[in-house]
């Protein structure tokens, strides 16, 4: 007979909590009372006396069997609370910080990074970031209180970056487009040491998320941010959220215009406005200024393309309703030749007609993307044009002034490095190193320089994520080679910008000592997934051990495949990008199981497009299987030096529908 | 519920003042006149009648529905209204700095949120305001 037992999550530090009857709440689920069918509406209603809210939320039944003399959910997800990520057997779900241990000092208390050509925040920056801690820890303080509801606190806490997620509370901070100081990611393994549990993921959205946060701890967690400049300010909720660009940005060889300026203005402007902070859905705006879209900008809300006009000066293309979830779409384009003075009060117009007009009666349709469609692009534009239009002269007006004070704070990096050909001749012997370089650096403007992106992606780990060691290692490299400067890229690897070519050699060694020298940047390890059901209370199914399993399978024949965009998302919200994947794959629930959706033909760059379903989803065991027959047939198929995204584009998805369906 | 102004005093209405819902606002008013908005309407159907109205009353159904922030700035940008615009309905402390900065001045506390937590608001270190204020000066602010 079915049995069930009451769960939720304690307000204090989100462990996952089982109701044990007169004992109250217990932190296993072995602990629980389980009951029958008609005794659970009673359970229930003595679980939740009306300050229930008070201690522990989201209280509900889920089913259990009894199996060995204990309980244990039936559902994978309530398993995977009461036992832990099943990709980390090392960390089971439960209490696992003493809050009252001492900590030792922040990292900041006794270094900086001079040289990082990273926008200098200043005193007044700071002192903002510290009164928003404090202001997260008053509203903490009015929600344990109960001055402030659940359904009250939940928007408040989002817009700091806090999640609850399946065993913990979820912070995410922004990596403001995608720059860090060595000092500032120094910080951030701090907390990762000390208030996660040694660990970060880095996302596709230039975020930083930690999975195992106790409520009580953000605000000293957010104020140790501070003190490095780095907040979770408008990282979730219905606002602006983090702008994401290009992480070659200021260093890339073909950048035309760098965005990092617009980006920080943009920063600057969109947090704390008061107008665009409930809106209808999330916001998010990406932009780049290299010809070249790295940041796939046509999937966003706002997607911003810098370029020159014929005078040589900056201009703006202004895209708008992209994005993926459940209905992916490829922007439309709203504008050419955009003045620089006119970038705010054009986004400002662009987003008073979504405030007013977006629909907020279903949460799946309030994205702009929708309001645009269902409105139809041409009339969308006229109400834009017209707001635009009717905004005061000097309203949000981008003067030369400003600009310049805001270009003032990004120090030029000192780049007077030549080329002595010391690289050159150590990949004459050196086939690892000349095969990294191949792989993972990317060409700088400065001829005695390139980019080095170390890839998060080892075979058979968990992408994007980073230990707190690692991520003390990479400050270190940075400030040896790269003017303790790292970016944080939108395929949740690491780069450092600024490396004199020269020094290759030695970043290279010193980067397989740490064991960080994985040479697949834009092959097919080089997975982008979500972290899915073994943290995400959305998901509907795990994509790190589909990853892993992958990425185990096409090793060895990596190099060969060459480039090709693996994408992976727990469920529909598409938060690895599955619709922009070369190969997507979506994880969904049939009856219990977890299958796979696999998608073809996507892109994000400026060919951007959405992939198309190539037929039933494929149960998880068989999914390296399928992308393993997948890659025969397209090796076989494929045009000397041609990527399969061109050959999928060539031959259409015929051939590759054959060779999924017939090995099972 | 208890009304008051932007530094969280208790204020008393206009004497006389009459709030007319926007479907039944009369063509012509007499004595102080106020209209309660819901976040849909249509302020071109407004206008001609702004310079009549002492207060115009926007309603939050819910403190998460921001569209009332779009109202205001407009009503402030679009259509140089000056008179007393007014919160209703379901807002939060947390929002007050928000409400005021897009042209808000009077505000009719939420019954669960009384004039004491607006006074807490406003006396709190920190009042939201966005970055880009230090260097883009008066510009941001609503004129
Ligand atoms: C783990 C907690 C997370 C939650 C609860 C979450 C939630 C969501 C939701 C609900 C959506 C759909 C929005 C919509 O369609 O309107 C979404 C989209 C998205 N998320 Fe996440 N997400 C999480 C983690 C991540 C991570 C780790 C990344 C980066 C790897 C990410 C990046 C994105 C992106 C790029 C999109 C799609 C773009 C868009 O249309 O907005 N999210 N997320
Ligand atoms: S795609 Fe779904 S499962 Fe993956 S992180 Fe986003 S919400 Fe969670």
């Amino acid at each position: 007979m079915a049995l069930q037992v009451i769960t939720g999550n304690r307000l204090a530090d989100g462990v996952s909590v089982w109701f044990a009857g007169a004992e109250g709440w217990a932190e296993h689920v072995e602990q629980a009372c389980a009951y029958a069918a008609p005794e659970i509406e009673a359970a229930l209603a003595q679980a939740m006396p009306p300050d229930a809210e008070l201690q522990v939320v989201e209280i509900r039944a889920v089913e259990v069997v009894r199996e060995n003399g204990t309980l244990m959910p039936v559902a994978h997800r309530e398993q995977i609370r009461a036992r832990g990520p099943s990709v980390r057997a090392d960390l089971p779900a439960g209490v696992w910080r003493d809050p009252a241990a001492p900590l030792p000092p922040l990292p900041t208390a006794h270094s900086s990074s001079p040289f990082a050509g990273i926008y200098r925040y200043d005193e007044y920056d700071r002192d903002f970031l510290r009164q928003r801690a404090r202001e997260f820890g008053a509203m903490v303080e009015r929600r344990r209180k109960g001055e402030l509801s659940e359904e009250e606190f939940k928007p408040l806490r989002l817009m700091n970056g806090v999640y609850l997620q399946l065993h913990a509370y979820m912070l995410r901070i922004a990596i403001p487009y995608g720059v860090l100081s060595a000092t500032q990611l120094r910080q951030l393994a701090y907390v990762a040491r000390h208030y996660d549990r040694g660990y970060g993921h880095f996302t596709t959205r230039q975020n930083i998320q930690f999975n195992w946060l106790r409520l009580e701890d953000v605000p000293a967690a957010l104020a140790a941010l501070a003190e490095a400049n780095i907040h979770g300010i408008q990282t979730s909720g219905n606002c602006i959220r983090n702008t994401t660009t290009d992480e070659f940005a200021g260093a890339a060889a073909d950048e035309i215009v760098d965005p990092r300026l617009y980006a920080e203005i943009i920063r600057q402007w969109s947090t704390d406005h008061p107008e665009f902070t409930y809106l209808p859905r999330k916001f998010k705006i990406a932009i780049v200024g290299a010809g070249h879209d790295r940041a796939a900008v046509r999937v966003h809300d706002i997607g911003i393309e810098a370029y020159r006009n014929a005078e040589g000066a900056p201009v703006f293309r202004i895209f708008a309703g992209g994005g993926l979830g459940r209905t992916p779409y490829v922007a439309v384009k709203l504008r050419e030749d955009l003045p620089v003075p006119e970038l705010l009060r054009y986004c400002e117009a662009i987003l008073r007609v979504y405030n007013a007009l977006g629909r907020r009666d279903n949460i799946y349709k309030a994205r702009i993307k929708i309001l645009i469609r269902e409105m139809k692009p041409e009339a969308f534009i006229k109400l834009v044009e017209d707001e635009y239009a009717a905004l005061p002269a000097d309203y949000c007006l981008l003067t030369d002034e400003l600009v310049q004070a805001v270009a003032a704070r990004f120090p030029a990096p000192d780049l007077p490095r030549q080329d002595g050909g010391v690289l050159k001749a150590a990949m004459l012997d050196d086939r690892a190193l000349a095969r990294w370089v191949k792989q993972n650096t990317h060409p700088h403007k400065a001829p005695g320089y390139v980019s080095a992106v170390i890839s998060l992606k080892p075979v058979g780990g968990i992408a994007g994520d980073a230990s707190a060691d690692e991520m003390d290692i990479v400050a270190d490299l940075a400030d040896k080679y790269s003017l303790g400067e790292i970016r944080v890229s939108h395929v949740q690897n690491l780069v450092l910008p600024h490396v004199a070519k020269d020094d290759v050699p030695a970043l290279f060694k010193d980067l397989v000592a740490a064991g960080l020298a994985e040479d697949n940047i834009g092959l097919v390890t080089d997975i982008i997934a979500c972290p899915g059901m073994d943290y995400c209370a959305l998901a509907t199914a795990r994509s790190i051990p589909v990853a892993q399993r992958i990425a185990e399978r096409l090793a060895p024949r990596q190099h060969e495949i060459g480039t090709l965009h693996v994408n992976i998302s727990g469920c529909i919200n598409a938060c690895g990008h599955h619709h922009v994947g070369h190969i997507g794959l979506l994880g969904v629930d049939k009856n219990g199981e977890e299958v796979y959706q696999i998608t073809l033909g996507g892109a994000a760059d400026e060919k951007a497009a959405i992939g198309k379903i190539i037929g039933p989803a494929v149960p998880t065991a068989h999914v390296p299987d399928a992308i393993a027959a997948l890659m025969d047939a397209y090796l076989a198929v494929r045009a000397p030096g041609e990527r399969f995204i061109d050959t999928y584009r060539r031959l259409g998805a015929a051939p590759f529908k054959d060779a999924i369906y017939a090995t099972h | 519920m208890p009304l008051i102004d932007r530094k969280a005093a208790e204020i008393a209405d206009p004497q006389g003042l009459t709030l007319y819902p926007a479907a039944d606002l009369p063509a012509s008013l007499s004595g102080p006149s106020g209209v309660i908005l819901s976040p849909d309407a249509d302020l071109a159907l407004l206008a001609p009648h702004l310079p009549a109205l002492a207060v115009v009353t926007i309603t939050f159904p819910k403190f998460r529905d921001g569209r009332g922030f779009t109202i205001a700035r407009s009503l402030r940008q679009h259509y140089g209204y000056a008179g007393d615009i007014r919160a209703t309905g379901h807002f939060l402390p947390e929002q007050f700095g928000f409400l005021i900065a897009c042209g808000f001045t009077s505000f009719e506390t939420p019954a669960t949120h009384g004039p004491a937590q607006f006074a807490a608001a406003l006396a709190a270190p920190h009042q939201p305001g966005q970055l880009l204020r230090r260097t883009l000066g008066r510009a941001l602010e609503p004129v």
